[in-house]
């Protein structure tokens, strides 16, 4: 009896190496798989990774947001593409700076001293919106957006003039709320379409060796030169 | 002693200059100082024509955030030292312009059209009154139609004093979704109280975890 219980004993071991075994090498097999065969874009939004850094245009999609259905507008591709500038689009990049006041949820784009634009925004409601000074990064002219979770969970197709200017903080229009100037984002700055249009245009994006048009998003700002920043974050070089 | 003949007639010319002059002095006084005549009849005094006031107008517009509306609001001050508000919707660019809405204010009162006003689907517009402390949120359909066949438009603040909510309507600061504006509320010791939604179809409030 003794020895049939331990012989039982040593078949169940070893059953259970067998099993272990086997799961690491599926594991394996599955992350190497997974590795090969993974996406060609960049992830703008590392929650969900929904929000691809590619021109997406769905006009099928219904978009959520807070929990409720939201229709997002329907956007013409063509004619986004073919947007034409509006401010002055001929001024060198190093002269043009976009700050953001988070006290009073104003945006203020610069050619040098010169103020050319402002504009009430939505900062971060649900999310703080960095301040520091960074360039802009990625221009998109229309995309989609997913991130959060539970209530707070959030999925937004044609989202229209995008400028991330760190990680996938970016300026964009958001068709599903008009509140502008009070806190109503994830930290992103949320602007109306007529004037992220405008901006857009306006701004530029990295090339070559230029950086993007410089943003500072400033806990309180008056001027140029005066930018309060409390904590603010260093970008990566 | 012999006189000239050229020197009378320098004496002659220089007596007759001073009268002249002397005549001229006084009747240039004199005329300065002369009362206004007054025809004695036939022709009445010629007044100037009566000045056509007109009316004083100001206009001021908001536009959707997607730029595609516009709400105008019309003010015409009248003689009486009240302003007639006319409001109506159009395209950007002016087309398709439909009356909405008209009120006569005394001086006491006025309207305005907050920065957020549009719903954002382009589908509602709020303009708020003010009388003193007192405001009122007029909610309308940007089509211009009436909610019913007896509400032509609500007062959203009038609306949610009468919930009880505890709280006391301070502001609408815009919308959160196609139907659901954002309210702000003041406590009874007129510290900040809870932020609401009020939802324009079914003019129910919610009340919000977060304040806006």
């Amino acid at each position: 009896m003794g020895y049939r219980k331990i012989k039982e004993n040593n078949k169940t071991v070893w059953h259970y190496f067998k099993i272990y075994f086997l799961s690491l090498f599926l594991s394996l097999s599955v992350f190497a798989v997974g590795s090969f065969f993974k996406p060609q874009f960049s992830c703008a939004n590392s929650a969900t990774c929904k929000s691809d850094l590619l021109v997406n245009v769905d006009n099928n999609a219904v978009g959520v947001f807070q929990g409720r259905k939201v229709n997002p507008p329907k956007v013409d591709l063509a004619m986004v593409t073919a947007a034409t500038s509006v401010l002055g689009v001929h001024v060198s990049n190093d002269k043009k700076h976009i700050y953001v006041d988070l006290s009073t949820q104003t945006l203020y784009a610069y050619e040098g001293n010169t103020q050319i634009m402002q504009a009430l925004i939505s900062s971060g409601k649900w999310g703080r919106t960095p301040t520091g000074n960074f360039n802009i990064w990625q221009k998109l002219p229309v995309t989609r957006m997913a991130g959060g979770s539970g209530a707070d969970a959030y999925d937004l197709p044609n989202v229209q003039w995008v400028m991330y200017f760190h990680n996938d903080f970016g300026f964009h229009t958001a068709y599903w709320h008009n509140n502008f100037g009070y806190p109503m984002s994830h930290g992103c700055v949320n602007m109306r379409l007529v004037d992220a249009r405008k901006l857009f245009a306006w701004a530029d994006g990295p090339a070559g060796n230029q950086k993007g048009t410089a943003v500072s998003v400033c806990d309180q700002f008056k001027r140029p030169g005066t930018c309060v920043q409390n904590n603010p974050i260093t970008p990566a070089p | 002693m012999v006189i000239t003949r050229r020197q009378i007639e320098l004496e002659t010319f220089l007596l007759i200059s001073i009268v002249v002059v002397g005549s001229l002095y006084f009747a240039i006084q004199k005329n300065n100082h002369q009362p206004q005549f007054s025809f004695a009849s036939g022709i009445s005094p010629v007044s100037a024509p009566a000045e056509i006031i007109s009316p004083k107008i100001t206009v001021a517009q908001q536009i959707s955030p997607d730029g595609e509306k516009k709400v105008i609001m019309k003010v015409t001050e009248n003689s009486d030292n009240t302003k007639t508000y006319d409001l109506s919707t159009a395209d950007e660019n002016g087309a398709n312009e439909k009356f909405v809405f008209t009120k006569i204010l005394d001086s006491s009162k006025n309207m305005s059209i907050p920065f957020n006003t549009w719903s954002p689907d382009d589908n509602y517009f709020f303009i708020q009154e003010n009388a003193g402390e007192n405001k009122s949120i007029f909610v309308f359909k940007a089509t211009g139609e009436s909610f019913s066949d007896t509400e032509k438009y609500f007062d959203a603040a009038d609306i949610f004093t009468q919930k009880d909510t505890g709280n006391n309507f301070a502001e609408a600061t815009g919308w959160a979704s196609g139907t659901l504006i954002i309210i702000n509320t003041t406590k009874p010791d007129d510290t900040k109280g809870f932020s609401y939604w009020f939802e324009v179809p079914s003019k129910a409030i919610i009340q919000l975890s977060t304040e806006f």
